[in-house]
């Protein structure tokens, strides 16, 4: 028990030591990320609110809080396939457990999160929402959210790590992937493709952390569906870590 | 009480060429049922280490010799718990702490002073303990005003002082190096020659793989000969 708190605070400590290295030279430092955010949220808030005709004030923060989220969940798919690769040298140097690394990368991705919620904070003062105290359920969600991504990258770093054509397929798969997710839109305004968002995990993230913010309470049954995908991603990493985890030195 | 000890160890590492790394290959595999697999999957492995039996205890401080590519590097990964053995059984007591390569876990954009912290805590220690043996390292390693720029302005005998410095820093039961004393000048190596002795005076388990038969000498009680991957030889030095 020790032993994985000691592992979680070194992968946080570790996580906001790589954001300083990362910005070590530059003036504006970690804003840059805060600047890219709002630039993209600008940007395709101007070009898709006219294009798909809908009202900027509704638009622009139901996309905000959508970009910032699709920022931190496909960093973390798409740097995953390549985590274990990435740590070869700590891996196959220090007795380490895979799974510190791979939270290490969603940890890397909360920080950058955290960043971001400026975007947020600011596009809701110009755009004020009607919101309550459900707001609060923001926070649940992110955690869902947040535990979520970790199974994933867990899971996929070890078959990227495993085979390596993982990781351009994976790369190949996202943008479509971000086109059939609502960020862009609204799960309600996809009518009769609906089973597009049934179908896509990404889209009930989106919905429990995105609510929360616009006012609105996420379903029982949205919930219902995360929580059941943590308990399974859960299982299936630690399966998975047990089977083949002593494996990952070899294949790095 | 420290110690390690190996039951008929072996370690053997698969060759992944191409096509085993390759998600089609094995997607085939599975879709003709296994057919192709032979001639796709072959995945060929060579044996480093080869049914080792060995038992190191408190006070033992040993040298590993042998030829390039005999499994000295292997042993001590092993030892350290990084390989797992696809035979045999090792048990290890005790805190390690390992010398590996130049400078694995350093982060070049990082400071020092960040690098120290870092790996000591990557060797497991807490934030706080590592944060204690800045000091130590700082007087150990001489780097001065170095410590607060960057690790990848350093050289490579810097690096030694380094890494060297924060894995003995952390007073571990067993201490694992692995030939790194190459890089560091005769000034750093007399150091690090005193330093090893204060450590080996603290007792425990150390294992040191070198070509440098005089560095072997002068450190180790015991020393062990590898060669394809088993121990020819076994003795009690003074
Ligand atoms: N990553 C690897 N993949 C495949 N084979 C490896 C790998 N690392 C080592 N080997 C093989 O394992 C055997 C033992 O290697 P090892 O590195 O343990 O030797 P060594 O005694 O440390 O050699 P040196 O004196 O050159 O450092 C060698 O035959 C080598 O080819
Ligand atoms: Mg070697």
């Amino acid at each position: 028990m020790s032993a994985i708190f000691h592992n979680v605070s070194l992968a946080w400590y570790f996580a906001w030591s790589d954001m300083r290295a990362r910005y070590k030279r530059s003036v504006l430092g970690p804003f840059w990320l805060v600047l890219g955010t709002g630039i993209g949220v600008v940007g395709l808030g101007l070009v898709w609110s006219v294009l798909l005709n809908t009202e900027r004030s509704e638009f622009i923060p139901a996309l905000t809080v959508g970009l910032v989220l699709w920022q931190a969940i496909s960093g973390a798919i798409t740097g995953s396939t390549t985590v274990f690769a990435r740590s070869a040298s700590v891996i196959k140097n220090i007795k380490t457990p895979s799974w510190r690394i791979s939270l290490e990368l969603v940890f890397q991705q909360t920080v950058n999160l955290i960043h971001n919620f400026v975007v947020i904070v600011f596009v809701l003062l110009v755009y004020p929402q009607d919101i309550g105290f459900a707001a609060l359920l923001v926070i649940p969600g992110l955690v869902l959210v947040f535990m979520n991504i970790f199974w994933i990258a867990q899971v996929l770093g070890f078959v990227g790590a495993r085979y390596r054509d993982f990781d351009p397929l994976v790369s190949a798969l996202m943008p479509i992937l971000f086109f059939l997710s609502p960020v862009l839109y609204q799960s309600r305004q996809l009518g009769s493709l609906d089973v597009i968002s049934k179908l896509n995990p990404i889209a009930y993230w989106i919905e429990i952390v995105r609510n929360p913010l616009l006012g609105s309470v996420p379903a029982l049954s949205d919930y219902l569906v995360v929580v059941a995908m943590t308990i399974a991603g859960f299982l299936l990493a630690t399966w998975m870590t047990r089977a083949r985890g002593h494996r990952l030195p070899y294949w790095i | 009480m420290s110690r390690i000890s190996l039951r008929n160890v072996t370690v053997d590492y698969p060759i992944y060429n191409s096509r085993s790394m390759s998600l089609r290959n094995n997607l085939i595999a599975i879709g003709t049922g296994g057919r192709i697999s032979k001639e796709t999957r072959g995945i060929v492995s060579v044996t480093a280490l080869d049914d080792i039996t060995l038992e190191l205890e408190h006070g033992d401080r040993v040298g590993l010799a042998g030829h390039n590519g005999s499994g000295k590097s292997t042993l001590l990964r092993t030892m350290a718990g990084v390989f797992r053995p696809v035979k045999g059984q090792i048990h290890v007591e005790g805190r390690v702490s390992t010398v590996f390569g130049l400078g694995a876990g350093l982060v070049p954009e990082l400071s020092g002073y960040e690098n120290i912290v870092r790996m000591a805590m990557m060797l497991g220690s807490t934030r706080s303990e590592a944060e204690a043996i800045i000091e130590d390292v700082e007087r150990f390693s001489e780097l001065g005003n170095f410590l607060s720029v960057p690790v990848s302005t350093y050289s490579d005998g810097m690096r030694t002082r380094l890494s060297f410095g924060v894995a003995t820093a952390a007073h571990p039961d067993i201490l694992l190096v692995d030939e790194v004393f190459g890089a560091g000048d005769a000034e750093f190596q007399k150091r690090a020659e005193r330093r090893m002795e204060e450590f080996i005076e603290k007792s425990s388990i150390f294992v040191l793989a070198s070509h440098n038969s005089q560095l072997l000498e002068r450190f180790c009680n015991r020393s062990i000969r590898l060669e394809h991957g088993k121990i020819i030889e076994s003795e009690e030095t003074a």
